[in-house]
């Protein structure tokens, strides 16, 4: 009722016209006839919509805002996820370092143990070498000296020879003879 | 050779020098033969090649021997070495030499020196050896220059060494 009075408020007057209509005298507003049917209609057209659109609207916004809803779980997710890697690969990048530093650790401590060795192994050697070498001295000493022996009494023997063969004259061969003879005949009973 | 076949030919030797009466001679002259076979290599090549014929041989026995020792000796070196048995020789004659003495009851002592003993001092040797073996000795002299100087007598399996050879080979030794 009281909308019907504004608009008979705002309403303009108006004048018939030749009985198809009528004319508004006032140059905005239309005539109060129009303005009412135009108004009854129009709250049909907005009823009729909100009647039959308004769930499937109501249903869409609905939907977006699930969706919505939605794609910010996934991107909370998503994130959540991404910081977890993160602080995986944190965690990896620490274990690398740790891994690297006893890796570090293991090279210098077998490096360290590899020299030490090399420097037994190499004193030990160096000391074989020594004692072999000093043995090899000895040895080659006591060849020396044998060969030295050797070459003297194969001279020595030469010389036995040329001085017997040139001693022994007739006179020394009867004196052996001789000497032999009596030798034996001085024994008795059993020969030597 | 076997032992066997030497001692049959040392036997039939004997038996033939025996019955010829020149045993003593006999014994002596292929004693000495063997002791002249033993140092020569060149006589024995030439009596134990196989491929000189017997006849070739027998020829070279008889004219090493002809006229130096009497026939019966000249025959049975010729005989031994024409049957091939030059390679046998020095045990037949050896063994010869042993049969000969023990048919006497003597033992053989050979005594190699380096010069020809005397016929005296064969004889002194002879006696110093059966007195001082107890046995009687048929004495065998062979002069080899190899022993240098002294006497070296082998009777059986005794041997009195008194060499000058024998002393240089110790003194080597030694040295």
């Amino acid at each position: 009722m009281s909308m019907l009075a504004n608009i008979s408020l705002i309403a303009a007057e108006s004048v018939p016209n030749d009985g198809v209509g009528s004319t508004s005298l006032h140059p905005i507003l239309p005539p109060i006839g129009e303005l009412i049917i135009g108004s009854i209609a129009s709250f049909i057209v907005f009823g009729l919509i909100l009647k039959l659109a308004g769930p499937t609207v109501k249903k869409s916004m609905s939907d977006r805002t699930a969706r919505i809803q939605k794609d910010l779980d996934d991107s909370a997710a998503a994130a959540s996820a991404a910081e977890v890697e993160a602080s995986k690969i944190r965690a990896a990048k620490g274990d690398i370092d740790a891994e690297r530093s006893r890796l570090y650790a293991d090279a210098d401590t077998q490096a360290e143990a590899l020299l030490a060795d090399g420097r037994v192994r190499i004193d030990a050697e160096m000391a074989d070498l020594e004692t072999r070498a000093a043995a090899e001295l000895v040895s080659a000493a006591g060849r020396g000296g044998d060969e030295l022996r050797a070459e003297i009494a194969r001279y020595s023997a030469g010389a036995i020879d040329s001085v017997v063969n040139g001693t022994l004259d007739d006179a020394a061969q009867q004196d052996l003879i001789e000497s032999f003879i009596a030798r034996v005949g001085s024994s008795t009973g059993a020969a030597s | 050779m076997s032992d066997a076949r030497i001692q049959g030919y040392a036997r039939a030797l004997f038996e033939i020098a025996r019955a010829e009466g020149t045993l003593d001679e006999v014994e002596d002259e292929l004693f000495r033969f063997a002791r002249s076979y033993e140092s020569s290599e060149e006589l024995r090549n030439a009596l134990t090649d196989d491929l000189v014929p017997p006849e070739k041989r027998q020829a070279i026995v008889e004219d090493l021997l002809g006229g130096k020792a009497t026939s019966t000796t000249t025959q049975l070196v010729s005989m031994v070495v024409g049957s091939g048995r030059g390679r046998d020789l020095l045990a037949i004659v050896d063994q010869l030499v042993r049969r000969a003495a023990g048919s006497k009851d003597l033992d053989v002592a050979e005594v190699r020196t380096a010069i020809a003993l005397s016929d005296d001092q064969q004889a002194r040797l002879k006696a110093a050896l059966e007195n001082a073996t107890g046995k009687s000795i048929s004495l065998k002299t062979v002069v080899d220059a190899s022993v240098v100087g002294g006497v070296v007598a082998t009777i059986g399996d005794t041997v009195i060494d008194d060499t000058v050879r024998t002393r240089i080979d110790q003194l080597k030794s030694r040295l």
